[in-house]
């Protein structure tokens, strides 16, 4: 026997299953009949809440973005210098995957289901990093760099994949080789090596202890 | 005659970069005069509430006009 539940206590109940639901099978992989079953009402109940199994997705989509996360404390506590605004700011995104691990599930489920709404989610939650790495290098590279374009444009998806990859590694495999790293590590150290390859080396960060191994071919 | 000192377009950026920008500028700018930011991100309404709240500077106004965001800070 289901407990009783107000109007919007109940629509947060079938938001939070079907949040669940939808990471761990995708959009495709979910019928409403299931959600209503895990949220222990008739599926006539949750059309009254949500008429279509698109909508109640992105509703939840919805109540993703509503938790977004603000880069703004990044850049007010710092000194507002590329490394450390960087730092700051993938150490958010990593924490915000970490509180909820579904984020990361439902990104890689709509890279396969093709849901533009999903789609334009996610590329908008890393355009924060991509615009932020395109805005700076193009400020600080000078500007007869050979293939300035595309070294910009490699450096983002250089980031975002190395980002992505380590979320996955460390969320979403069984197998857990990057258990002992702490959130704060696990950034520090990615930046640090992002920075080194796209030519940082005089970073407040790179100081402590890294070798000082010179990618630097113009310099002799 | 304008009512703002500085003008800052951020349009078409995502967070941080028009904090980051609007950082910036503020630097430039004496105690007391106003700089306008215009912004397309939904998320710099709560963004820039946050960033005069840490930063001690006024948020004087915050509103939309032609579905840009439009900000007036002054600098405290």
């Amino acid at each position: 026997m289901s407990t009783r539940l107000s109007g919007p206590e109940r629509r947060q109940s079938i938001l939070k299953e079907a949040q669940q639901l939808f990471a761990e099978k995708g959009f495709h992989g979910v019928s409403i009949d299931e959600i209503a079953r895990a949220v222990s009402v008739s599926p006539a109940i949750l059309y009254r809440h949500f008429d279509s199994k698109q909508s109640l997705y992105d509703a939840v989509l919805q109540e993703l973005s509503s938790q977004r996360e603000s880069y703004v404390d990044a850049v007010v506590n710092s000194d507002a210098n590329f490394e450390e605004v960087l730092i700051g700011m993938t150490e958010v995104f990593i924490r915000s995957i970490d509180e909820n691990p579904n984020l990361l599930r439902i990104e890689m489920q709509s890279l396969l289901d093709g849901n533009p709404a999903t789609s334009e989610f996610f590329e908008n939650r890393w355009k924060s990093f991509t615009d932020y790495i395109n805005f700076s290098m193009n400020e600080r590279l000078a500007y007869d760099v050979y293939n300035r374009e595309i070294t910009i444009l490699s450096a983002s998806l250089m980031f975002q994949g190395m980002v992505r990859e380590a979320l996955l590694q460390k969320y979403l495999q069984p197998q857990d080789r990057l258990v002992d790293i702490s959130l704060t590590e696990l950034s520090r150290e990615l930046v640090t090596l992002f920075l080194r390859a796209i030519g940082i080396h005089e970073s407040t960060l790179a100081q402590k202890d890294i070798n000082p191994i010179q990618l630097n071919q113009h310099s002799s | 005659m304008s009512d703002f000192d500085s003008e800052l377009d951020a349009s078409g950026l995502n967070c941080p970069l028009p904090i980051l920008r609007a950082k910036k500028a503020i630097a430039g700018l004496e105690g007391g005069q106003t700089l306008k930011i215009i912004a397309t991100d939904p998320g710099s309404v709560k963004d820039f509430e946050a960033f005069c709240k840490q930063t001690g500077n006024e948020l004087l106004s915050s509103g939309e006009e032609g579905g840009k965001f439009v900000f007036m800070i002054k600098k405290s």
